[in-house]
């Protein structure tokens, strides 16, 4: 799926509920021009800048993450980690990419529950 | 399991559902008047901070780090709210204590989920959480003080003050409910949517007191206690530490004090009210016995709440599925 289709799919299914997410106000609320909004939800012109992006995935109740990647960019916030350590978190991602969800999901820092 | 990301707390059960996921956040918020009134829900001014215990060994005191979990920073009489954030719309049931005093049914902190009281929250549709149920429709906020002072509920109910701080447990629907209720196509909910080391015997732990009264319903449980997997749920204590000491632990500065009701309304700035027709539980009778902070204050002749004065909430915007507002979140952006 596209970029434009999944952000219009996503629109559409909560417009079935809740007329506030018509193109024209949903533009209107993450400040771009309908036309505009139009156009990428029919992949006629490049997905949005990050900022957008991110104000659209909170609009529509989506994972800004997702939503980036679909576009092919990679949050700021990633990019800047990864800058730190280039080398580390590259081996890091290669050896991941095979690893299926939850084994990847055993790596990540749980909150310690104690005695309480 | 639960993780930490970007100051939320995110409860997954992959081994249950991969769609069963849960975020929490606390959020800030304008204390309410502790007054005769009730007032409106008060806006979310942005997330509280939120650390690992285990970072910081030596710095936070003793108690604390064989309980793990992780800690948040809030002044003397903030106040704060609990927001079951959007997520993948699974449901959970959620119960939460403060100093291991149930919020929901005002009982002492007991494994398991129960009913003939509802002893916890259905999320959805429960969206957030902003203090005691101390009846039918309203609660009491959520006040930070210092444990040991005897306004905190924990203190209030047990005579002792000894856990302080926040509890919650996650429960996620058992897989086959869920998936018979996508079978149904039942409508997802709608999701309406913080110097040198100190020596830790000189940080101070916070408990929750009750605060002013908000209109705020609780929903009962439409599922049933069999829809929820009791054998898989997560569990997270939440220190509070003094903001004043928030530094001296963690290197970083704590949130600055949020504006006073007063303030906020005279700013004509929005409050909120969420509307769901979804019935809801009947208040606590032993969490509708507490003394407010201000009650407890009086009681001990001290004024505990600076700048108290009654506000007039005057722009409140209608929130949830019942009756569609023009805003979808409930925050305020304050300039």
């Amino acid at each position: 799926m596209t970029f434009g289709s999944f952000i219009r799919t996503a629109r559409e299914r909560r417009l079935a509920d809740d007329s506030r997410f018509s193109l024209r106000q949903v533009a209107q609320r993450i400040d771009v021009e309908p036309a505009y909004l139009s156009k990428v939800e029919r992949d006629e012109v490049a997905p949005p800048s990050e900022a957008t992006i991110v104000r659209l995935a909170r609009e529509l109740g989506e994972d800004a993450d997702l939503l980036l990647a679909m576009a092919g960019k990679i949050s700021s916030d990633l990019a800047e980690i990864i800058r730190k350590r280039p080398r580390l978190f590259a081996q890091l991602i290669r050896e991941l990419k095979t690893m299926p969800d939850h084994a990847i999901l055993r790596l990540v820092r749980e909150v310690r529950d104690g005695d309480w | 399991m639960i993780t930490l990301e970007s100051d939320r707390l995110v409860f997954s059960f992959p081994e249950v559902h991969d769609d069963a996921r849960l975020d929490i956040t606390f959020q800030r918020t304008l204390r309410i008047p502790d007054d005769d009134r009730t007032y409106p829900l008060p806006p979310g001014l942005g997330q509280f901070p939120l650390r690992h215990v285990d970072d910081f060994g030596a710095r936070v005191p003793e108690n604390w780090r064989p309980r793990g979990g992780v800690m948040l920073p809030m002044f003397q009489s903030e106040a704060l709210w609990i927001s079951f954030g959007r997520g993948s719309g699974y449901p959970f049931a959620v119960k939460v204590a403060t100093g291991k005093i149930n919020a929901v049914d005002g009982k002492p902190w007991v494994s398991g989920l129960a009913q003939g009281p509802q002893n916890y929250m259905a999320v959805p549709p429960q969206p957030w959480l902003d203090g005691y149920c101390v009846a039918k429709g309203v609660i009491r906020q959520f006040v930070a003080m210092p444990l040991g002072e005897g306004y905190t509920a924990e203190e209030q109910i047990t005579g002792e003050a000894e856990h302080g701080g926040i509890q919650i447990v996650a429960y996620p629907m058992k897989r086959e409910f869920y998936e018979r209720m996508q079978r149904e196509q039942e409508p997802r909910a709608q999701w309406f949517g913080v110097p040198a080391p100190a020596a830790a015997r000189a940080v101070s732990s916070m408990g929750l007191a009750p605060g002013g009264r908000m209109r705020q319903h609780i929903y009962d449980d439409r599922h049933g206690l069999d829809a929820w997997d009791q054998a898989h749920g997560s569990r997270c204590f939440i220190a509070i530490a003094n903001s004043l000491h928030w530094r001296a632990i963690t290197g970083e500065a704590p949130p600055t004090l949020p504006p006073t009701a007063r303030d906020y309304a005279k700013a004509n700035l929005p409050w909120f009210d969420y509307y769901d027709e979804t019935p809801t539980v009947e208040g606590a009778g032993a969490l509708d016995k507490l003394l407010s902070v201000v009650g407890m204050g009086k009681k001990k002749g001290k004024a505990p709440l600076p700048e108290n004065e009654s506000a007039d909430a005057g722009v409140v915007v209608p929130l949830g599925p019942g009756k569609p507002g023009p805003r979808p979140v409930r925050e305020a952006m304050l300039e």
